[in-house]
């Protein structure tokens, strides 16, 4: 029996995207828990796995993010096949080899056809991780997106996701640590998800509790992945060349979005040219008309009818 | 006599942009000494120096990017007034305080009376915020920095004749950051003055970023404990670390959602198009596009030679 999970933060977001993705996935014996979100994300996603360990049958616990639809047909023979390999502890739709920190995506990214599903700029749809130039599914990695997770029966009954990880953001790249660890693997499969999400990688809002569980999760695994001990790192030589890189990745960033805009003002440019012709002018009342009769049949089909 | 340099690596960029500024800005009398680039641009800028030193009237030294283009009538007198407090060393127009590496720009900017003008999507300008004084946000100040860009330096003559690059930096960056902070050492202040220019630079900011890096960590260990703050950032040298190292993966994120942006938008932009060339209007009017680039090439024949406006 393939279980479905969901820790809802936000109801809506879970009944317009989650929920309908999983009934189309689901089969008619899967088990789907949702709960309210408790505590951290780690304490919510135990309470989950908690639930889907009590059944003997099991053979893998979806964990949906509420903002993840998944638009697979052929999911669960995708998640069946994902967790085969009985050396698979977690599988998801995206993720990255070499990822060292919780930034998972500054490693080599491994993405299925994700999608990401944005309500900025009048909404729309656009491959998630093209930025990323990522290689097709399937294929193992180090750490995979938490948006969707599929954990193997044996990943279920023996691991947890850290609570005491305080801090959110990294819950999952922690797990999947924890995963190879305990000597299984993470892999990416080819399951296709639509993830409803800002353009926005990451908000200035949830920047300072990012940057701790960027430290939180970095002070907890690399002395186990390094074998070097925190007090005989030399950190002085370390923060010259992270402080250098940091400034550089701000001016990079600054330079995309200076190039970002200059890309628009050549489109706007583009658009002017259209209309400043004299035909557009010339039709302008058209338009206006077409627009009024436009709003006029959009006021009528809101309108209530009448019994009849 | 006020001196102009500039350092030559690509002579067609010096022509269309450098040479036309200081035929604006040079006077009668100005010496305008450009010569081929030698090395770095620490070396350059030293050869340029050594050949103004030898100059016994000479007022300022003024050094451009070969991609620097003055377009201020009034250049000479305002860096004249600049230069008059005896103990101004350098002056330019962009610069910062509570700066503490070669990234200037995170310091506080004071002032930046430039156009940055870029090449790329069809060019395009991007005036700085004191281009326009009267649309110049409340911080925008000429006066005392902690230093300058080194796109436009006008230097002092105790500066040219005691002060050089540090060669042993690298080969670009931080030479304007760290010579500031030779002449600050030295007692002399830098300061910034409304002195116009364009900058014909591409949109891309740091485009040999390990160079960058290394420049940055060089002279980080020059200053640190020399100038105040230089080099310095609260925490121990871990917390330092763990921090500027989130903040490296915060920042590229960024640049990743600056990616997204644009497909959203671009999406966005090629829907409005696709409504506008579906409309009626449009397709009505379709004919009348056909005939107008049809007779296009006709009107343009019936222009007098060089008539286009």
């Amino acid at each position: 029996m393939i279980a479905f999970g969901c820790a809802i933060t936000e109801e809506e977001p879970y009944w317009r995207y989650t929920e309908p993705g999983i009934r189309r996935a689901a089969e008619e014996d899967s088990e789907v828990y949702v709960f309210a979100a408790i505590g951290s994300t780690a304490r919510s996603y135990n309470l989950l796995i908690d639930h889907a360990a009590a059944r003997d049958d099991l053979e893998a616990l979806v964990i949906v993010d509420a903002h993840a639809e998944i638009a697979d047909p052929d999911f669960c023979a995708k998640v069946r096949q994902a967790v085969a390999d009985p050396d698979v502890g977690v599988a998801g739709c995206a993720g990255a080899r070499g990822a060292c920190t919780i930034a998972w995506w500054e490693g080599e990214v491994v993405s299925a056809p994700v999608t990401l599903g944005y309500q900025e700029f009048g909404g729309g749809r656009i491959p998630a991780f093209d930025w990323a130039n990522p290689a097709p599914a399937p294929g193992e990695v180090d750490a995979v997106a938490g948006f969707l997770m599929v954990l193997s029966p044996w990943a279920v009954r023996n691991l947890r996701f850290d609570e005491e990880l305080l801090l959110g953001p990294g819950t999952e790249v922690d797990f999947c640590r924890t995963v190879q660890e305990a000597g299984r693997k993470v892999a990416v499969a080819d399951l296709h998800v639509v993830f409803h999400d800002s353009v926005e990688l990451l908000s200035e809002r949830e920047r300072e509790v990012w940057m701790q569980a960027h430290a939180q999760v970095a002070r907890k695994w690399e002395p186990r992945l390094t074998g070097v001990d925190s007090a005989d790192v030399d950190w002085k030589a370390r923060a010259r060349r992270a402080e250098a890189e940091r400034e550089s990745a701000r001016a990079a960033s600054y330079a995309r979005g200076l190039m970002t805009d200059a890309h628009l003002v050549e489109l706007e440019r583009e658009m002017e040219k259209i209309t400043s012709t004299a035909s557009w002018r010339w039709t302008e009342p058209l338009r206006v008309l077409n627009a009024w009769r436009a709003e006029r049949d959009a006021e009528r089909s809101a309108r209530p009818r009448s019994a009849p | 006599m006020i001196a102009f340099g500039s350092p030559i690596t690509k002579p067609d960029v010096y022509d269309l942009c450098a040479a036309p500024g200081l035929r604006l800005s040079a006077e009668p009398g100005s010496e305008v000494i450009a010569m081929p680039a030698q090395g770095s641009i620490f070396r350059s800028y030293n050869a340029l120096l050594d050949r103004a030193a030898e100059l016994d009237d000479l007022e300022a030294m003024v050094i451009v990017h070969q991609d620097t283009e003055i377009v201020d009538p009034d250049f000479c007198a305002k860096a004249r007034r600049a230069l008059e407090d005896p103990e101004v060393g350098v002056a330019g127009c962009v610069g910062a305080v509570g700066v503490r590496s070669i990234a200037w720009w995170e310091g506080s900017v004071a002032l930046a009376s430039f156009i940055h003008r870029y090449p790329e999507h069809g060019g395009g300008d991007l005036p700085a915020f004191a281009w326009e004084w009267a649309d110049a946000p409340p911080y925008a100040r000429t006066g005392e920095v902690d230093t300058v860009d080194g796109f436009l330096l006008v230097i002092a003559p105790w500066v040219v004749r005691n002060i050089r690059f540090d060669e042993s930096l690298g080969r670009f960056h931080g030479y304007d950051f760290d010579f500031c902070l030779q002449v600050r050492e030295a007692g002399r202040k830098v300061v910034t003055t409304d002195l116009r220019a364009i900058h014909h630079h591409s949109l891309d900011l740091v485009s040999d970023p390990e160079e960058w890096i290394q420049a940055h960590m060089r002279v980080a260990e020059k200053w640190d404990g020399r100038m105040p703050e230089v080099g310095w950032y609260a925490g121990t040298w871990e917390e330092r670390a763990r921090l500027a190292e989130a903040e490296t993966d915060f920042h590229r994120a960024k640049g990743y959602t600056a990616q997204q942006e644009l497909a959203a938008r671009v999406q966005q932009a090629e829907r409005e198009l696709v409504v506008m060339k579906t409309s009626i209007s449009w397709r009505i009017t379709a004919p009348l596009r056909l005939l107008s680039w049809l007779t296009a090439p006709f009107r343009r024949l019936g222009r007098p030679a060089g008539g286009t406006r």
